[in-house]
């Protein structure tokens, strides 16, 4: 392969790289510098590229262990996060005043519950371990097989196996607990409580029966509601939606209230 | 018929001295053996899939400590070392009242052996013997929890 192709193919796997980068960071600037790094790293070792597996697998091979160098010495969030960053985030008047000119003015403004179940996502996924949180992503997200992401986490099949059993459980343990929007006990409405904020003449109801994992949340199993959760996130990019700068502004509000929580508590 | 071979069905058998106790259960897996040990090895997942399990603290690594609450006192915590670590293979964790040996064998076909022993004794335990339930069903609840929940993992989707 020459470095032509590889940055030819590079580019039409991008988009879904920096996003998978950022569900992992929950950073844009980080995202965004391992994407660099990743590219410089596989030209730089293009002749090792043997097409054992698929470029693909193998280019997320080099993003995800730059991820883990980054991450690895970093605290997991709480499962708590949307509750933590509430507080913080109410109290907060120039993180709304920025929003709600986002709101106004930008493209990439518009608040929508979807948009924001994807962002839920995100947070609270980081609060599994590392690995874990990984090999959900590639597999529940970005459809990797297990023996591919075997080959990415330099992990073998069984191992891979027992990630994505424990993570699922327990991010459906999670969601089930927290979500009111297929649990009527959920102790979290914060989707439904923006939306109030950013649309106010909106009919939340009208809101949640376009979104199926809410409408269907009483006839579907957990299984099949994370099902849905996960093709939220698959149908979403979250650089180039809707309500991208909205949701994106958001994150790293909630990122900087976590560096400063996971810092105080030691 | 030795212990081993009586017990590979998941029935737990406890045999008696003056000085120990020992009860033991078997059953093969139909699982590779490192998802065998990964459910055995990750401290906080154990309450999730083993229902003898309360609460498990620590880290499960050679050298490392737990602190275990079982069903079978949830009043106490018992704190716990890991005394051998062999990956895929082997684990033995306990006090200086007794070990817990776990074993990973090659199994029949494609499953794995999995072996649970408990040793209790030394020289006071005639004085509290009488205060220790019996592990039996609590172990055939472990071993068939692991064969269920390695089971299926094993047949996830790939």
């Amino acid at each position: 392969m020459t470095d032509n192709e590889l940055t030819t193919q590079f580019i039409t796997l991008q988009g879904e790289l920096k996003s998978f980068l950022l569900r992992m960071t929950a950073s844009v600037p980080d995202a965004e510098d391992i994407l660099q790094d990743t590219y410089i790293k596989a030209q730089a070792k293009l002749d090792t590229f043997r097409g054992e597996s698929s470029l693909k697998t193998w280019i997320f091979s080099i993003a995800s262990n730059l991820a883990r160098d980054l991450l690895r010495s970093k605290k997991r969030w709480p499962e708590s996060v949307t509750d933590i960053c509430r507080e913080e985030s109410l109290g907060n008047r120039q993180f709304f005043q920025e929003a709600m000119h986002i709101r106004e003015t930008s493209p990439q403004g518009k608040f929508e519950i979807k948009e924001h179940i994807a962002f839920c996502f995100t947070c609270v996924s980081k609060s599994l371990p590392l690995e874990q949180h990984l090999a959900l992503l590639l597999k529940e997200v970005y459809g990797f097989k297990v023996t591919e992401i075997a080959t990415i986490l330099d992990q073998t099949d069984a191992m891979v196996k027992y990630y994505l059993h424990v993570s699922r459980s327990r991010m459906i343990e999670i969601f089930d607990h927290r979500c009111s929007l297929i649990n009527k006990q959920g102790i979290c409405y914060q989707c439904t409580e923006l939306n109030g904020i950013f649309n106010p003449k909106q009919k939340a109801q009208e809101e949640l029966a376009k979104i199926e994992m809410a409408r269907d949340a009483e006839n579907k199993s957990k299984e099949q509601l994370f099902d849905l959760r996960m093709k939220i996130l698959q149908e979403l990019d979250p650089f180039e939606s809707g309500a991208a700068e909205l949701q994106l502004h958001h994150l790293e509000q909630n990122r900087q209230v976590m560096e400063k929580y996971l810092e105080e508590k030691g | 018929m030795d212990q081993q071979a009586s017990t590979k069905s998941g029935k737990a058998i406890t045999t008696k001295t003056m000085f120990s106790r020992e009860t033991s259960v078997s059953t093969t897996i139909l699982a590779d053996s490192a998802i065998v040990w990964a459910l055995l090895t990750h401290a906080s997942d154990f309450p999730r899939w083993n229902s003898t399990v309360t609460s498990l603290k620590g880290e499960i690594r050679q050298g490392g400590t737990i602190e275990l609450k079982s069903t079978l006192d949830e009043k106490r915590t018992f704190k716990l070392k890991i005394k051998e670590f062999v990956p895929e293979k082997r684990l033995v964790w306990g006090d200086a009242q007794g070990s817990r040996v776990y074993s990973i064998d090659k199994g029949p076909g494609d499953g794995v052996l999995f072996r649970m022993t408990e040793k209790i004794g030394g020289p006071l335990f005639p004085l509290f013997a009488g205060y220790i339930p019996p592990f039996d069903e609590s172990f055939e609840r472990f071993a068939a929890d692991l064969k269920k929940e390695a089971e299926s993992i094993q047949s996830s989707k790939s």
